[in-house]
């Protein structure tokens, strides 16, 4: 009607094809359940509760390939959105997201039921869900332009950075796993990812503040390795627990002050000297724990399954460190002279900034970090694998770097790193309980690592413009 | 007439012979030749041509995906999924002939095109969005070996004809089929490097990236040749590895990547771009290759020898930043 009126997303094809899109999918969420049963009424929840009689029923006589079909157009819209301007790209980003899971659901329940393994109600009540979901993207998409408004920007600015993005992609994917399957949601699961994953989430924050130095250390999964068997050797010798956990953080504080020797004063790229590092700490372990695993360590050894507060103690060490590293770095001299050395190595030069003693206390820091990680490692079992966690540095590198830091130098935050830790491990966990193949999860968590990397470039990209 | 020495004089033997020697790859052949008499010394077994030449089979593949890393971390960048590719080419080449009922010479090429094509979107990343290579290929090191497990499920492939066996296990002229396809490689790639214009460009954008743009080189399209290149002789690398241990596995060649880059690095490639040669690589990985072997033979354990090839690489970068800072100052 007027032309005035902004609220409105301009009418293109998206317009149209969004709202025939959220027709078919809010229409198919209430009339599916009449078409199998039709004295049932539209109570989906209802239907997916009470039957599993329906088996007999000819499922594709029903018109249910449609919605994996509106599924895919749902994902190509969103996607098709984020690229063209027009409707709000954070909406279209969750528009791709949810039609990317009503298509997986239905590969998913078609290949069961070809099999014979799976009846339509059975596996697709949380389906519906998304579906609901998916359709009211669909209808918002076409209410919230995408612009900048004053109060946006104001909002953009809060909650524009890596950090935001990546608690929102959390809390997302929470919310759309836990109603596609309740049991993600339980305390024990949830717990479970917190807990197995805080050693890597610690080792990140190490990390973090190497890589913003613009330094890197792919040493992390055998020093933790080699610490971890340490550790659990003196204490099974007799050393009293606390002692035990305090060796692997004095031997990581030698080892990084080594690597922090090499890379400030002889000047080796740190890449190359944790390279090496990785075969020579990897190949000690090997030959002097001679593959034996360590067994039989005391009870008050187990830091990782103590749970003061009724709060597992590995949760409570990744808050309360991610908290100090997150002050430290953002109001100490030495935190923020990090940054300066890896934004710009020269001007913190001339700024008077020793190079050197800052590389050795990163270094230093970090080999700190790896020890109080595989002290958490160590006493998460009770048994000390002889080997080192397969490709530890992998997920600590990736961790920080979609937490934000960038691999240049210069910029990110730990916060950011221990989130992205639990950002992934959460991938990883929703991939299982909505039945993707666990083939197919490394795939998927490649696939995440590269849009989360995109995501972010695109981010500063706007910003810088 | 292409010299670029400061000296306007044609240096003497002796001088060039002492360049040559206090170069990376000179020192690097010095310690090669010294490592290799002390091997020679404690174990019979190590220096004879058989043992050499089994040698030479098992170092083809770090070989061939040495070559690309050089160019690649020559530019500046790295490439860290490459042993990703060398399993996905695998899984394709076998599942294409195995469950797609794929002729075998149809298998091979589709392993190889869809390995290049892992190459190709690694560089179009890098080139058109600007994801620094680090993190795309540390994406992709993930995503590759995912689709890998993905597509082949965890189920091997085996049972291949008998031809295919000759580029893995068979012989040409009396030596390893594959290693006169490394040699040739070497021979065509470091001629590339060292007198084209293309490496003459690789040179340029490792020193600065800027400097080469403004100077009217195509940046953007060498780098997407590289990375696609760098594609391709990995998938090379994973055929030959199939056809060498006769079976396909979607684990093959992980944590290749770090041992491609050591030999590289070795060789006296800086990582942070503007110097490096293809016979330093080589010389990389045949010292690599060699001091395993050695050490395995003259009875330390082969795990040991892992720290044995860390301490060198460390050690040869720091006698060659003594050495360059000694000649520089």
């Amino acid at each position: 009607m007027s032309k005035t009126k902004t609220s409105l997303v301009k009418r293109g094809p998206a317009h149209f094809i969004g709202i025939a899109l959220a027709l078919v999918i809010i229409g198919a969420y209430f009339l599916l359940p009449f078409v199998i049963q039709p004295e049932r009424g539209p109570s989906t929840v209802a239907v997916v509760t009470e039957s599993k009689k329906t088996n007999e029923l000819n499922i594709f006589k029903t018109g249910v390939e449609l919605i994996p079909l509106a599924g895919l157009g749902v994902l190509l819209l969103g996607a098709w959105n984020v690229i063209v301007p027009g409707a709000s790209r954070a909406i279209s980003f969750l528009m791709s997201v949810t039609g990317l899971l009503v298509v997986v659901y239905y590969i998913n329940f078609f290949r069961d039921y070809a099999a014979g393994e799976a009846t339509f109600i059975s596996n697709m009540g949380s389906a519906f869900w998304i579906m609901l979901v998916a359709g009211i993207l669909c209808i918002l998409q076409i209410l919230i332009p995408r612009g900048i408004s004053e109060r946006r920007y104001r909002i953009t600015k809060l909650f524009g950075n890596q950090e935001s993005i990546i608690l929102f992609g959390l809390l997302f994917l929470i919310f759309v796993v836990g109603i596609a399957n309740p049991r993600f949601l339980q305390e024990r699961n949830i717990s479970d990812i917190l807990q197995g994953n805080a050693y890597i989430a610690v080792a990140a924050l190490g990390m973090t503040m190497v890589i913003v130095t613009g330094n890197i250390d792919i040493s992390v999964g055998s020093l933790v390795g080699l610490l971890a068997v340490i550790s659990g050797r003196l204490v099974v010798a007799g050393l009293p627990a606390p002692l035990a956990w305090l060796a692997p953080l004095i031997v990581g504080a030698g080892f990084g002050a080594l690597i922090g020797f090499l890379v400030a004063y002889l000047r080796i790229p740190s890449i190359v000297v944790t390279l090496g590092m990785l075969s020579i700490i990897k190949g000690i372990l090997i030959i002097w724990a001679q593959g034996e695993r360590v067994r039989d360590m005391p009870a008050d050894y187990f830091l990782s399954q103590m749970r003061p507060l009724g709060i597992p103690m590995p949760i409570i060490i990744m808050v309360a460190l991610t908290i100090v590293v997150v002050l430290w770095m953002r109001y100490s001299a030495t935190g923020r002279a990090f940054y300066a050395l890896g934004g710009n190595a020269e001007a913190a030069r001339l700024s008077g900034l020793s190079q050197k003693r800052l590389l050795m206390t990163v270094f230093i820091l970090n080999g700190v970090f790896i020890g109080i990680a595989s002290v958490m490692y160590s006493t998460q079992f009770n048994i000390i694998q002889a080997t080192p966690p397969p490709a530890l540095e992998l997920s600590v590198i990736t961790a920080s770097v979609v937490g934000g830091v960038s691999i240049l130098g210069g910029t990110g935050t730990a916060i950011g790193s221990t989130m992205a830790t639990l950002l992934l491990n959460f991938i990883r966990s929703a991939m299982i309980f909505i039945n993707v193949s666990p083939f197919w999860l490394k795939a998927v968590q490649g696939l995440l690592i590269l849009a989360t990397v995109l995501a972010d470039l695109i981010r500063r990209r706007r910003q810088r413009l | 007439m292409k010299s670029k020495t400061s000296t306007p004089r044609n240096p003497t033997v002796a001088e060039k012979l002492r360049h040559l020697l206090i170069s990376q790859e000179g020192v690097l052949f010095v310690i090669m030749l010294v490592s290799v008499l002390f091997l020679a010394t404690r174990t019979d077994k190590f220096l004879t041509v058989d043992n050499l030449l089994q040698q030479g089979r098992f170092m083809t593949e770090v070989g061939l995906i040495a070559i690309p890393m050089t160019y690649i971390i020559i530019t500046g960048g790295i490439d860290l999924s490459v042993g990703s590719i060398l399993g996905l080419t695998a899984i394709v080449l076998g599942w294409t002939w195995q469950e797609l009922g794929f002729p075998l010479e149809l298998a091979i090429i589709t392993g190889i095109l869809s390995g290049t094509v892992a190459g190709f979107v690694n560089g179009l990343f890098i080139v058109r969005v600007g994801v620094p290579p680090l993190i795309m290929t540390l994406a992709t090191l993930a995503l590759y070996r995912g689709l890998a497990e993905g597509i082949s499920e965890a189920r091997s492939a085996r049972g291949y004809p008998e031809w295919f066996f000759q580029l893995g296990q068979g012989e040409f002229l009396g030596i390893p089929t594959q290693l006169w396809l490394l040699i040739i490689a070497v021979v065509i790639f470091g001629i590339i490097l060292a007198r084209t214009r293309l490496g003459r460009a690789l040179y340029a954008i490792g020193n600065n990236e800027t400097g080469a743009r403004f100077s009217g080189l195509t940046v953007n399209r060498y780098l997407l040749f590289i990375y696609t290149f760098s594609g391709f002789m990995s998938a090379v690398a994973g055929y030959i590895f199939v056809s060498r241990v006769s079976t396909t596995r979607s684990d093959m060649g992980t944590g290749m990547e770090l041992d491609v880059i050591a030999a590289v690095v070795l060789g006296g490639t800086s990582i942070f771009g503007g110097t490096g040669s293809i016979p330093g690589t080589i010389v990389g990985v045949v010292l690599i290759q060699l001091l395993k072997n050695g050490l395995t033979l003259s009875g330390v354990t082969s795990d040991a020898t892992i720290v044995v090839i860390g301490s060198v690489l460390i050690f040869a970068i720091l006698v060659n930043n003594f050495i360059q800072s000694r000649r520089g100052g």
